[in-house]
Formats: C-alpha cells, structure tokens, sequence
C-alpha cells in the first residue's frame, strides 16, 4: 500500500515537471486571473453574455462585464484607458473609435500576440474573419488613415461588426401585392405608400435623434446616393447634390414613417419595428438577432430581407463594434486569449446562435446555420458590397465635427431650417475645423 | 512677559483654529477653480496624459465667443433659466398660499407635492420622456381620451422640445419654493395679520399687502438658489433630449459636457465652464444688490 502511494506520487511529481503538460493548455498560466471588460448594451453583446460562462468553465479565466449604453461608453472608456494603470482588460468599441484610439496610443497593437506560439491558435484561421470587417474595425494607418493599404497595421478585431440591410414585412408586402423595393425611387414611393394602405403603421423607420444617430442615417443614404463626406483631399464635399438628397431623402423617410419616429435612436427605431408599427427597417444586421425572439418581437415569422437598394452606386454600411486591449491593461495576454476565444470559428457559431451578429466567413457559409437562418444568404450578398469609406473614421470627425454637424443636420430634417444653405454652413464650419487640425498643411 | 505671551497666544488662536477649514477650502474649492482656469487656457484632449496640453492663450475663448452654437445655447440657457423660476416662483408661492389654510387632509396634501423634489433627476428624466412618447405615452393616451389622435411631437419638434423639458423642471421644482414659502407663510406674525383685517383689508390684499411683502426675502433666496441650479440643470435634459432636437435644447451644461466628452476639448470645456460661472456669478450678485437695495429703501421709507 505504501510503495503504491510513493509510485503513485512520484508520477504526479513527474508529470508537474513535464514542460509538455503546461504548454498543451495556454490558459493555464492565466487560470484565477480576473479579466474586466468595457462592452456596449447591445444584442449582440446579450448573445455574448449567454456564451461567456463556457469560456471561464473552459480556461479558469473569470470575466467581468462593464456594459454602458454604446454611445455613452466611449467617455468611460477614455477616462479609464488614460489612467497608468487602468481598469479595463478589453474593450469594445464603436468602429468609429479606432483611430481615435490609435491616434491617442491607448490601444495594443494586435501583431505580437499574433507573433507569440505561446498565445496565438494555430487553427484561429484570421483569413476566415469577413474582409470588410477586419478593415473597417481593425485596420488603421493605411489609406486615409482608417482604410486598407501596405501602412496599416491590425489594433482591434471586429465583434459584433454589421452591415446594411432592408428588412421588410412579408406579410403585409404580400397583402397588398407591393414590389420589395431595389432602388432608392422604389423605396421612398413604397414607404410613402404604407401608411395609405395600412392607417396606423409608417413606412420606414429610422434613427433621427440629434447628434450621432441623425448622421448615421444621412450617411446610410448618402453613400448609395453617390456622396462622400470629404474628397480625396479632405476638402469636404458634403454640401453638393447628393448630400441635399440624402437629406432631403431621409426627410421625407420621417414624414412617412410611424407616429412618434421622428427623434428616434437605434434602439427606439427598432422597437418601431419589432412592435409592428413601421413596415420597412433599413439599417443594422444585428436587428436580425431580435425580429423572431418571442419575447422581443411581434412579428415573429414575418420578416423578408433584402439588400439595401441602390441609389447612383450600391453600397451598405460597414459598422457595429471591434474589441481591442488598452495599453494600460493589467492582463493584456489573458485577454488576447479571450479576444482569440471570442472570435474563434466556433464561438462565432455559438454567439450567432444565441442572437449574435457572425464576424466569420465560415459562419455564413455553414449550411446548418443558413437552414437555420436563411437570412444569411442576403447578409453574404450585402457584404459584397459593403463600404468602409461610407463615413470618414477620422478623430477629428468622431470628436468636434460630428458634434457640430449633427445638431444642425437634425435642424433641418426634423425641423424647418433650408437644408442646402445649412450643409453650406456646414461645409465652411468644416473646413475651419479641419484648417485648425493641419489638414491642409499639404495644399 | 507672561502676560505679552497669552496676548499673543490669543490673537494667534483664531487663525490656528481656521487653518484647517481654510486649508481644506482652499483645497476642496479654489484649486479645482483654479486648475480650471489654467487648463482653459491649454489645448487638452480627452484621453491624453496632461503633459500633453499645450498652451493656447486665449484661443480656446477666442473660438467659443465666435462659435455661433456658444451663443445658440446662451440664449436657450437664458430661456430656459428664467422661464422655469417664473413659473416655479408664481406656482410654488400660489400653492403655498392656497394651502396654508387648515383644512383637513392638508398634511398629507402637502407631502404628495413636495415628492417630484425627492425624485434623482435621471429618474424624472426617464419618467418624463416615457409621459411624453407620442406611441406609448401617458400622455399621447389621455389625449386620445379627448379624441386628439396627433400627440404634439413634444420632444421631437425643435418648436416644442424646449417647453417639455420646462414642465419638466416645473414639475420637479416648483415643491422647493413651495416648502420655503409655505416655512415663511406659517412664520409671518399672526399679529401682524389679524392687525390688517381689523383695519378691514380683504384676504386678498392680506396676501398682497402684508403676506408676500413679508415672505419676499425668502422667496427671493429661493429663487436665487432655483436659478443658479437652473444654469447647471443637466441630468434630465441629458436624459430627455440629449439637448436636441437640433440645438433646441441645448443648455450651457449641456454643450459644455459635450465640448469635454464628445468634442473632446478638455480646454474649451474648462474655458465655457468658466464663463458659465462668471454668468452665474454676475446674475447672483445683481440679485443679491436688487434685495439689498430693496431692504434699505423698505428700511428707509
């Protein structure tokens, strides 16, 4: 009995001092610690919440969630990630952010983790993650600074990233024989039709609220309308025809929408939708996740997509949320590997079964996933033609010029104020701004 | 030379014994203050470390004095301050004076209007978008009661944004002049009153004439105090209308917690900040200078 408990004890001591049993398990070395993270009220950050247990059952590594409402998070986030020492491990942030963040060196490079055998998953397949998306969240210091090119470098991976869509109901499109709409003329004559043939219910919705959300539905149709914020030289350029019609556009989007859309957020606008007092949604991906959850919707079983029409040019938006680690973290490769994890082919099936917006190629190709969810073929279509120079991710546009603009823009479409002569306000403001930043120190 | 000691000892004493509260003073109140004045004068962006700030002068003034926003939110500051202790100084004293009568149940009466005030303003932002939705409203249904299918667009219209959130703050404040002036009602000498009626004054000339000229002291303070609050105002704009739509609802806090969190110009905050004061300031002292007048020509006449 005893000489089989000192062989037994001997074979444990052995197998603790085999390098091979540590390396197998990269969580190990990280298993008790503690990781804190900033992430943003949203569905696809529900869905996480229902998948994150697995992930400190898997590796003994525990997670906190910090959630703010998106918009709100990034002042939580600047103050903490300016601090020494801060508190956040990873954070997710509105794409929007990422060269703000950059520009200020309060996020990691992602290329040494990525270089470390001891961190990185050989099977992570990063040429799985959607192109558009890796672009739009990750990328930063290429062309314009925010777009791909040989100068860029790869600070955060897209989670919870989306695009554009038009979803409609079926139900009442086949009621009243109505053609789903693939061009901007289309759209506005269906929109403006609903409400005729269905007292009660809008159109379109769509987000108006002053300040960030107004411009976010501007530029959704300004794109495709054949506009640009700013040209190749950051002369801004807003002011022409296709800004007044984005404009003029989303005006008439809110004269035929529901009762009470105008000065709607994204989180008003789509319950407009789910609750079934507007037709037509025509924005984020992510409403997807919502449309057939019982408790959330009703209209459950009744909703088509399709892509979003095409004006002069088709293009959705790229947008939705990357997570990156703060320089200041405290844990930062244990929160690497939760990023890893997070974005993981198999997780990524995982959140987008429990309501989560897919980052992976893969996920949209499942065939079980597209039985499942049969919307993911036109997702796949949408991203063909996704933009990620749809908005200028610059710092000075996230900070002082979306600000200024957004305030005067909802001047116009919500109130009475001449559109054309206030983007020519605008423009001469811009310009300005952009003078001061060294903007033109070129020209 | 024992005595020249306790002399000294005792005219020293006193300022030993203030140290401590002017020091903490000094620390808690004027070097913030004074740490705003200086970044007001330095180029600061959010999320950079101080070092990084750089001295501008008088740029950051500069820029916000020819901001045509500054001056759309001064005026809507200025609206929006005055309007809601108006109305919050005839409400609050109009309701103390109706009831200071005893009548029975009154007691209670007056703890249900002095709630709205023990209210946390985020919650009085919540409750008051959630009257005001024009779907699902209170509101939007009491009005459908009465046949008015439209709800106004009370917070969606830069027409009517600004007087939603002035009932709002009606709502919230008009219990806190009249808790005062109802204390300063109950205070006012019965003598004094029952003097007035037996020389035949009409109840309504005993409040114009005798009650209101002997509460106006107080009303006046809480009045003060309701106006600077009212340029500081922030949680329940913030809350109902993010001071939209468009500038329509813009108050100086307002910009001022935009110009530090979205514009991210630390600087510039600190610099409208300061500005803000100085208004406040000035509002207060001509106040303060209006009573005092008042008095010495009440003391004199």
């Amino acid at each position: 009995m005893i000489h089989e408990k000192i062989a037994a004890g001997a074979v444990l001591a052995a197998l603790a001092l085999l390098p091979s049993a540590a390396a197998a398990n990269p969580y190990q070395a990280y298993s008790g610690t503690t990781l804190v993270v900033s992430f943003p009220n949203h569905p696809h950050y529900d869905a996480v919440d229902r998948v994150l247990p697995e992930f400190t059952r898997e590796t003994g590594i525990k997670v906190e969630v910090d959630k703010l409402q998106y918009t709100k998070m990034r002042d939580k986030q600047l103050l903490e990630m300016a601090k020494p020492r801060g508190d956040y491990d990873l954070v997710a942030y509105v794409v929007f952010s990422k060269t703000d963040f950059v520009a200020k060196d309060l996020i990691e490079p992602l290329a040494p983790y990525f270089l470390n055998p001891a961190l990185a998953d050989p099977d992570y397949d990063p040429g799985d993650l959607i192109d558009v998306y890796v672009e739009n969240a990750g990328l930063v210091g290429g062309k314009k600074g925010y777009l791909p090119g040989p100068t860029a470098g790869l600070y955060g991976v897209p989670f919870g990233a989306e695009t554009s869509v038009l979803a409609y109901r079926r139900d009442i499109f086949e009621k009243h024989n109505l053609q789903v709409p693939t061009t901007y003329d289309a759209l506005l004559d269906v929109a403006c039709r609903i409400p005729e043939l269905e007292p009660g219910m809008g159109g379109l919705a769509s987000r108006s609220q002053s300040g960030h959300q107004i411009i976010h539905a501007w530029l959704l149709h300004l794109a495709p309308l054949g506009g640009r914020i700013f040209d190749d030289h950051w002369n801004p350029i807003f002011n022409q025809a296709p800004g007044v019609q984005a404009a003029e556009t989303l005006k008439q989007i809110l004269a035929c929408g529901p009762k009470g859309g105008a000065g709607q957020g994204f989180g008003g606008m789509k319950e407009l939708f789910l609750q079934g007092k507007t037709a037509m949604f025509l924005d984020s991906t992510v409403v997807s996740g919502e449309v057939d959850d019982p408790n959330k919707s009703r209209i459950v079983g009744k909703v088509g997509w399709a892509l979003h029409p095409t004006g002069i040019r088709r293009g959705s938006q790229t947008g939705g949320f990357g997570i990156a680690i703060p320089r200041n973290s405290q844990n930062k490769e244990a929160a690497f590997l939760l990023m890893q994890w997070l974005t993981s082919k198999a997780v990524d099936k995982k959140i987008a079964l429990a309501g989560g917006s897919p980052n992976r190629k893969s996920t949209f190709a499942d065939p079980a996933m597209q039985r499942q969810f049969p919307h993911f073929a036109v997702f796949g279509e949408a991203l063909k033609y996704a933009d990620a120079d749809w908005r200028p991710l610059l710092p000075v546009w996230v900070g002082e010029l979306k600000g200024m603009i957004g305030p005067r823009l909802s001047e116009s479409i919500v109130g009475d104020a001449p559109i054309q002569a206030t983007l020519d306000e605008l423009a001469r403001r811009t310009r300005q701004v952009m003078e001061r930043e060294g903007f033109y120190t070129y020209q | 030379m024992r005595a020249g000691y306790a002399t000294r000892l005792s005219r020293i004493a006193p300022y030993v014994f203030m140290a401590p509260a002017v020091l903490i003073m000094a620390g808690a109140l004027l070097w913030p203050l004074a740490h705003s004045v200086w970044l007001s004068f330095h180029e600061w962006k959010l999320g950079t470390p101080q070092d990084a700030a750089v001295f501008t002068g008088l740029e950051n003034y500069r820029i916000l004095l020819g901001d045509p926003d500054t001056l759309t939110s001064l005026r809507v500051t200025l609206v929006f301050a005055f309007t809601v202790v108006t109305l919050e100084v005839a409400l609050g004293v109009g309701l103390a004076i109706l009831l200071e009568r005893p009548i029975r149940g009154m007691n209670a009466l007056r703890s249900i209007f002095i709630m709205p005030m023990m209210i946390a303003p985020i919650v009085v932002g919540l409750l008051w978008r959630y009257m005001y939705n024009e779907q699902f409203g209170p509101l939007a249904q009491l009005l459908l009661l009465f046949g008015v299918e439209e709800s106004p667009p009370w917070l969606s219209s830069p027409d009517w944004a600004l007087a939603s959130v002035i009932i709002a703050d009606v709502w919230q404040w008009t219990p806190f002049i009249f808790i005062l002036a109802l204390a300063a009602l109950q205070s006012v000498p019965t003598s004094v009153v029952e003097a007035a009626r037996m020389d035949g004054a009409q109840a309504r000339q005993t409040v114009f004439y005798v009650k209101l000229p002997l509460i106006l002291p107080v009303v006046i303070v809480a009045a003060l105090l309701r106006l600077i609050d009212a340029f500081k105002v922030l949680e329940v704009i913030f809350i109902m209308t993010e001071g939209g739509p468009g500038l329509s609802t813009e108050i100086l806090s307002m910009r001022i917690y935009k110009t530090a969190f979205e514009f991210q110009q630390l600087g510039r905050a600190s610099a409208l900040s300061n500005l803000l004061l100085l208004l406040v300031a000035a509002i207060s002292v001509g106040l303060v200078l209006f009573n005092k007048l008042r008095e010495r020509a009440n003391e004199s006449g």
